[in-house]
Formats: structure tokens, C-alpha cells, sequence
């Protein structure tokens, strides 16, 4: 399939007292995009828009080169996975497969029957033909579902959260399987979920939705590293959001007080006056250095003196909190943390590349500090402190 | 899963005393009818023709009555299940109605509307030759007010259960919303309804009140055993009685075995 797979232009609903606005999302061939977004953001009703269950008041919908914007869920020709994969329980798995064939063939005909028996061996699954999806594991259930849809020839696959009630260790599984199967068929997918694990694991591109209302489009590392607004910067978990005020323009660079220190910022596009500065605590780099000469702008490098706050264990990784005037969010390896020999109280100095710092207007950033607070409660209870 | 049998505490040792004490109320009565009746004595009522017209016409006229449950029932309980409106409510406390109204209030309703010169039973006698007074068809509307609830509740709970996502995907998968219905939607609903079905029918062969109101004529069971009673006493209403009481028990059990089986009610393509 070459071409656009899927383009919603300027579609408007309302449910309730709930409404979508003005989303705009453009899809290519063979390309898997998620849509990301918390609870209630309406990227649920987004993908039951797209699905054909909710008709929106004005824009149109455009599935494959055909406006389905006035079709019946019937006749869009899309697949729709759900949480557990919503297979029908009272059909074994031939019969769920079946069902997806209705659509075209009748059932009976003796191709109905070779059809059905090819999507089987193609998934794997044609030993569990006369099982019961109770009987079936996830990974099973999965094979079941996308057999089951591919066998209604559907344009477009629609995932809303498949994952969510599973495990960490099977949801990877599923989720590499799932991958694999839809760049084979070069199948075009939306994908939705509110962790970003899911995002960074499977999408082409990102679109962030809050408060029905699309935020940021575009690739994992711009949206995590360039993020819109606000909003996307905390929903992506940036954890150092900086409120800073801009002094003055030094050649490519603005100026930055933060707190009580300077910082060097790109930003062509600034005009306010207040700015809050993003950078992620994976690229903020700390070293133990007595050598507190070359503080400032070092090269492309912002070095900042700092005092080591506080440290835990996500894990895999460290979150180290640096009191620099103000407080510096860090990852580091704990193999890191270990060589430095990080401690509450070190003196350490922070390392951020002024290409790392992505300025953002300081009105749209002026909810963050809450939400932030929450989010960090978070992390603290699924983390053990390291001293 | 399995339960892991827990220690009884003090408190379910208690209550499985005082639930006893209810469970041996209602079935040492129905004990006591049985070991109450000789065989003879037994056989010679059974062998009486308008004793087992009258258990005939309770069985066919619960039928029927479970069937109009089933056609009117089923699809009120759908849209019960799956709508939100204004004036729910209402509606869902017009269903429960029959079960709070004394059922000798509502035969003296239902004749009313129904009798000859009712609202419902003036023209339907006069357009369709149809009348309810001392007729089966009375029976049925009798026996439909009490027991109809039963149905619409135990459907409606069987819908509720049916995720709706499953019938989201049914219609990605071709299906257009009948074949849904006909498909996912009723198979996986089937033994809700077919329990409220039972429940219907077992309640439409007991009603007494509103049926001998109504339609006195033509004698259903419960009816002719009060007349039994009246005329003959204990001894023969007793034996008519634990006819009614095998014969209703029986298919109350056969119907819920029905109930608890897999039923797909089109073939799943193969």
C-alpha cells in the first residue's frame, strides 16, 4: 500500500459534555502512529470516531483514499483491537476467525474454509482451532485478534490499550510480536495508550491528546525532546522544567536567569519574557571536578555548580536531584553514581549541551509545577531511595 | 479459580444456622405435601379429566405467557441495557410494578381494561373477535402482568454483562447491528435470559389471584385446587397440588439445565 492510509482534516465532536476539537492527524502507508495521551483525554473517542461509532459534527475522515466520514462502522474497513483483545467468548477460535470472514465470503464455502485455515497456519495458532479464548494465553488471544481481523481485509488497524491489563514481561513480548506483524503486512496502524513505553517502542509518530484536543504530532525524539507546550513536556515526562526570565541575545544564544544562575539557551523564536527551559533528566550530565573556573558556557556546554540533594533507584538507572540554585533533575547509570561516589551534600557539577535546552513560551507553561509535584509522588513510591 | 476452602468463622457459623432454618421452612412443606399422599389416592386424581386439563391448560398458558415475555421482554431489557434516557427510571420502575401491586388489584385492573367492555378487551372483541374474560387468552394476561418482570430484569442483567466492545469489534469485523445482535450480542446473553424465561414461566403456572379474577373459567391448576379444596378439603386439593408441584418442578429443572448449556444460536461457520 503506497499513500495516505489515513487523513482525519478538522473533525469536531461532541459527546455530552465531552468534545474533540479540531483534530488533524494524517497517517502514511505502512506507518504505526500512537496516540498518547491520560485518562480521558478523548483518544478513545478519537479512535471510536475514526472506527465509525461517534460521526463527527463538521471535518471529514479519509481511510485509504475513501471518505468514510458518513459510513457505518460496518463499511469502513477497519480492524479494532481492545483491551484483551475482545474475542467473542462463545465462539472457539475458528469461529472468531469465521466471523472476521463474513464480511466477504460466506460461511460454508469451501474457500471460506481454505481462507480460514491459511490465517490460522500463518498465525500459528491452527492446534487451537476448537479451544475456547478462556483457554488461551494472552500471546494466543493476540494471534486470534489479528487473525481475525486480517481476515476482514481491513485498511487501517485500530489499537485502543490491548496491553493494559497485562504484565510488564508479556506486554514487551506482545508488543514486539505485534510490531513484527504489522511491518510484515506494511499494515497501517494507530495505536492507542497512555504509556509512553508504547510510544517509544512502536510508533513512527507520536500524537500527544489532552482534553480532546490534539497537542504535538510528530516523530518519539522531537516530541520528547522538543516538546509543544506545556502539557507534553510533563505528559512525557520531562522532569526539569525551568522557570527562567531572558536577559539578553549573545550571538545565537539568549541569556537565561534561572534562579540565581545564567544559563545559554537557543530560541530564534522567543519574544516573551518568561521562559521555562526543558531538558531532560536523562541529558544532564554531572562530574566531580574541583576546576570551578570553567563554569558558564564552556563551548556548547552550560556547567553549573551544584550541591548533590538527593538520589534513588528507578531500577535499571539513578534519579539524582542537584540543589543548583535550583533543583536539576539527573539520570545517570548506577554504575555512574557509583564511580562518582555521589552522595547527599557532594559538590558536583552539571553538564547540560545548550542543544539539550528546548525553551518554551512561560504561559504555557504555567500549570506544569502541580502536575509535576504529583507525578515526582509517583516515581518516589515505586523507587527506593539509594542513601 | 478455586476457592480455597477458609476456616468458618463464628459469623458463618451463625448465619448457616439461622439460613437452615429458612431453607428447612420452605422445603419441609413441600416434604410433607409428598409423604402426605398414597399412591391410590394419587393415581385416582391424576386419572380425574378435568384435574389434568387444568395442569394442561397452567402448562400451555405459561408457554404462551413465556413466549409474549420473550417477544415483548427481551428487546424492552435490551434497551434498558444499552441506552441512557431520560425518564429511566420510570421505566424501570414501571417493570417492578406487577411485583409490588397485590395481585388481586391486578386482576380487578386487568379486568377492567381487558373485560368486555374495556378499553383493551371492548375493541380488540370487536376488531379481532378476540375476548380475555373466561377465555385462555385471559389466562395469558393474567398470567403475563405478574410474571413478564422477571424476564425484562434477568435479560436486562444478561445484556449489561455483554462487553460492548465486543459488538464494537463485531461491527469493524462486516456485521451491521441485527446481525450483532443475532450473533454476539443474544448468544452471550442466552442463559440470562433463558433463567429469566424460567423464572416466567415458573411464576405464570403459580399465579392464582390475578388469573381466577380475570378468567376463573377456564380453570387453570391453581384455581381448580382452591375449587378442589373448597368443595372436597385437604385430601383431594392435597394430591392435586403435588401433582402441580412434580410437574412444574420438573421443567423448572429441565429448563434451567437448558440455561446452562452453551447455546450459539447461529452456527459460528463451521
Amino acid at each position: 500500500m503506497t499513500g495516505t492510509a489515513l487523513a482525519i482534516e478538522a473533525a469536531c465532536l461532541t459527546l455530552g459534555r465531552f468534545s474533540l476539537r479540531n483534530v488533524n492527524l494524517a497517517l502514511d502507508a505502512g506507518e504505526i502512529m500512537v496516540l498518547l495521551g491520560p485518562n480521558g483525554s478523548g483518544k478513545s473517542v478519537c479512535l471510536e470516531m475514526i472506527a465509525g461509532f461517534h460521526r463527527p459534527a463538521t471535518g471529514r475522515i479519509v481511510i485509504h483514499g475513501r471518505e468514510v466520514t458518513d459510513l457505518r462502522p460496518e463499511q469502513r474497513r477497519v480492524a479494532l483491537v481492545f483491551q484483551n483483545f475482545g474475542l467473542f467468548p462463545h465462539l472457539t477460535v475458528v469461529g472468531n476467525v469465521a466471523l472476521g470472514l463474513r464480511a466477504r465470503c460466506r460461511a460454508g464455502h469451501p474457500q471460506a474454509g481454505r481462507e480460514i485455515a491459511g490465517l490460522l497456519s500463518q498465525f500459528g495458532i491452527r492446534h487451537l482451532s476448537d479451544r475456547y479464548p478462556q483457554d488461551l494465553s494472552p500471546g494466543e488471544k493476540q494471534r486470534v485478534a489479528l487473525a481475525r481481523a486480517l481476515a476482514a481485509r481491513p485498511d487501517l488497524f485500530l489499537f485502543d490499550e490491548p496491553f493494559s491489563a497485562l504484565d510488564a514481561r508479556t506486554r514487551d513480548a506482545l508488543r514486539d510480536e505485534l510490531k513484527a506483524f504489522l511491518r510484515a503486512a506494511g499494515a497501517p496502524a494507530i495505536f492507542v495508550s497512555h504509556d509512553q513505553t508504547d510510544a517509544v517502542l512502536l510508533a513512527d509518530q507520536v500524537a500527544v491528546i489532552d482534553r480532546g484536543e490534539i497537542q504535538q504530532v510528530g516523530t518519539v525524539a522531537g516530541v520528547c525532546r522538543k516538546p509543544a507546550n506545556a502539557f507534553v513536556a510533563e505528559f512525557t515526562g520531562m522532569e526539569n522544567i525551568l522557570a527562567g526570565r531572558l536577559l539578553e541575545k549573545c550571538g545565537d544564544l539568549w541569556r537565561v536567569q534561572v534562579g540565581d544562575r545564567v544559563l545559554y539557551a537557543p530560541g530564534d523564536e522567543i519574544a516573551a519574557g518568561s521562559v521555562s527551559l526543558c531538558v531532560r533528566a536523562e541529558e544532564v550530565g554531572l562530574c566531580v571536578t574541583d576546576d570551578n573556573g570553567s563554569l558558564g558556557l564552556h563551548g556548547t556546554t552550560n556547567r553549573l555548580a551544584g550541591k548533590v540533594k538527593d538520589g534513588r533507584s528507578l531500577g535499571a538507572i539513578s534519579r539524582v536531584t542537584v540543589d543548583c540554585g535550583f533543583t536539576l533533575v539527573a539520570y545517570l547509570t548506577n554504575r555512574n553514581v557509583r564511580e562518582l561516589g555521589l552522595a547527599p551534600g557532594l559538590d558536583v557539577v552539571a553538564e547540560i549541551e545548550v542543544s539539550s535546552i528546548h525553551p518554551l513560551r512561560r504561559d504555557a507553561a504555567d500549570s506544569v509545577a502541580l502536575q509535576a509535584e504529583s507525578r515526582n509522588a509517583g516515581v518516589a513510591l515505586m523507587s527506593h531511595r539509594w542513601r | 479459580m478455586t476457592k480455597v476452602p477458609a476456616r468458618p468463622t463464628g459469623v458463618v457459623l451463625v448465619f448457616w444456622f439461622t439460613g437452615s432454618l429458612l431453607l428447612a421452612f420452605i422445603v419441609v412443606p413441600l416434604i410433607g405435601l409428598a409423604i402426605s399422599q398414597s399412591t391410590g389416592h394419587l393415581a385416582r386424581v391424576a386419572a380425574m379429566p378435568d384435574v389434568r386439563l387444568a395442569i394442561l391448560l397452567s402448562l400451555l398458558a405459561a408457554l404462551l405467557t413465556a413466549g409474549c415475555a420473550a417477544l415483548l421482554g427481551v428487546p424492552l431489557a435490551y434497551v434498558l441495557a444499552r441506552t441512557e434516557f431520560r425518564g429511566k427510571e420510570i421505566v424501570t420502575a414501571i417493570v417492578d410494578l406487577p411485583l409490588a401491586v397485590p395481585h388481586t388489584v391486578a386482576g380487578i385492573a386487568l379486568l377492567i381494561v381487558f373485560g368486555r367492555q374495556g378499553m383493551i378487551g371492548g375493541p380488540a372483541g370487536a376488531l379481532f373477535g378476540l375476548r380475555f374474560w373466561g377465555t385462555l387468552a385471559g389466562v395469558v394476561v393474567g398470567m403475563l402482568f405478574v410474571a413478564a418482570p422477571y424476564t425484562v430484569n434477568a435479560a436486562q442483567i444478561g445484556f449489561e454483562a455483554v462487553d460492548p466492545r465486543l459488538e464494537k469489534v463485531a461491527r469493524t469485523l462486516g456485521m451491521g447491528p441485527w446481525h450483532v445482535l443475532l450473533r454476539v450480542t443474544l448468544p452471550l446473553a442466552w442463559r440470562s435470559i433463558v433463567i429469566g424465561l424460567t423464572l416466567t414461566y415458573a411464576r405464570a403456572i403459580s399465579e392464582f389471584a390475578a388469573v381466577a379474577i380475570l378468567a376463573y373459567y377456564p380453570m387453570t391448576a391453581p384455581v381448580k385446587i382452591y375449587e378442589l379444596f373448597l368443595q372436597f378439603g385437604l385430601d383431594e386439593s392435597s394430591a392435586m397440588a403435588l401433582l402441580l408441584l412434580v410437574v412444574s418442578l420438573a421443567l423448572f429443572i429441565l429448563f434451567r439445565h437448558i440455561g446452562h448449556r452453551r447455546i450459539v444460536l447461529v452456527g459460528a461457520g463451521r
